[in-house]
């Protein structure tokens, strides 16, 4: 790899960090949802979704993943509302969690990503660009998840959190 | 074989395209033509082709589904595979070439070849991307099937 190339990867890499903190809050948020209903009997559904999300290269494998777990997975369905005074969801976890990587994510990101590829110096008229783009998304995607899980592993690690019905720090 | 940059594009058109493409697809037929999901039956065998076949088997198996006789309780099956092998027929001749500029060989025999091996991939992608999102409407479908049935055991 040249040097250049390095650079650029490292300034990707640098871009999608930040960009991907500004999503951490819901990433908590639906990490507090999926510790809900899966329990922590479900670990398995939450490492299976990073490693879709780790090994491939189309965010449509990602979507596709979720939706077949909605389908199969009565919890994947179930909504989360904690209490009153905690704002939860009527949806249910994974129609949720689809929502936002597939259109919520890069709406809110909108300006960011605009800026990003201003500064990487990325167009969006030829496939080259396009690619790129689509990598940078997928990168966004994958970090979303990973805060995601962290934050049902810490959930669900511990017996006063395990149940997923407390207040989420704020 | 796809060239790596065949494969790339087609990743790019799966995400950008044929996801959307096929979401609405069977949407549009539970949705608006109010058929039924595609059955887990019908769902595995379409898939189990999909990704082992060639594009000429996945053709002839979806032609095949289509015509066959379907008792009236399965009509919907048959709406699904007609429309279905329209979508597919139009990929295959005009949209492959045309739009999505994939073909790279002049003469007519390896372009023949060629549209056979891209075709399948697109194929089978665009098949993923429609028979996830028939789950979730068979999954909608069952859970109001099931709140029905309780409402109504709650009203005895």
């Amino acid at each position: 790899m040249s040097n250049t190339t390095q650079n650029n990867e490292m300034k990707v890499i640098r871009e999608v960090g930040i960009q991907a903190e500004i999503c951490y809050g819901k990433a908590a948020e639906l990490g507090d949802h999926a510790a809900h209903v899966l329990g922590n009997r479900h670990r398995a559904q939450m490492t299976g979704l990073e490693n879709v999300a780790d090994s491939t290269f189309k965010t449509s494998d990602i979507l596709d993943y979720i939706k077949r777990q909605t389908a199969r997975q009565s919890n994947w369905r179930q909504p989360y509302q904690p209490s009153p005074e905690v704002k939860g969801s009527e949806v249910g976890f994974g129609e949720r969690l689809k929502n936002y990587l597939e259109a919520d994510l890069k709406e809110s990101l909108k300006e960011h990503l605009a800026s990003i590829y201003s500064n990487l110096d990325i167009g969006d008229v030829t496939d080259e660009d396009k690619q790129e783009r689509k990598r940078i998304h997928l990168l966004l995607i994958r970090q979303f998840i990973h805060h995601m899980v962290i934050h049902y592993e810490y959930r669900v690690s511990t017996p006063q959190n395990s149940h997923g019905n407390k207040k989420r720090e704020s | 074989m796809p060239s790596t940059t065949q494969l790339q594009k087609i990743a790019l058109l799966s995400d950008t395209v044929l996801y959307n493409e096929a979401v609405a697809f069977i949407r549009k037929l539970v949705k608006e033509q109010d058929c039924d999901p595609l059955p887990t039956s019908q769902v595995n065998g379409l898939l189990s082709i999909a990704e082992s076949a060639s594009y000429d088997e996945l053709y002839r198996f979806v032609v095949h589904q289509r015509d066959r006789n379907w008792p009236p309780s399965k009509r919907d099956i048959k709406t699904f595979y007609t429309a279905l092998e329209q979508e597919l027929s139009l990929m295959y001749r005009k949209r492959l070439k045309d739009e999505f500029l994939l073909l790279t060989q002049q003469n007519a025999q390896e372009i023949r070849k060629e549209a056979d091996e891209v075709m399948a991939l697109l194929a089978r992608d665009y098949i993923q991307h429609l028979v996830a999102e028939n789950g979730i409407l068979q999954a909608e479908a069952d859970d109001k099937r099931r709140q029905n049935r309780n409402q109504r055991q709650g009203r005895r």
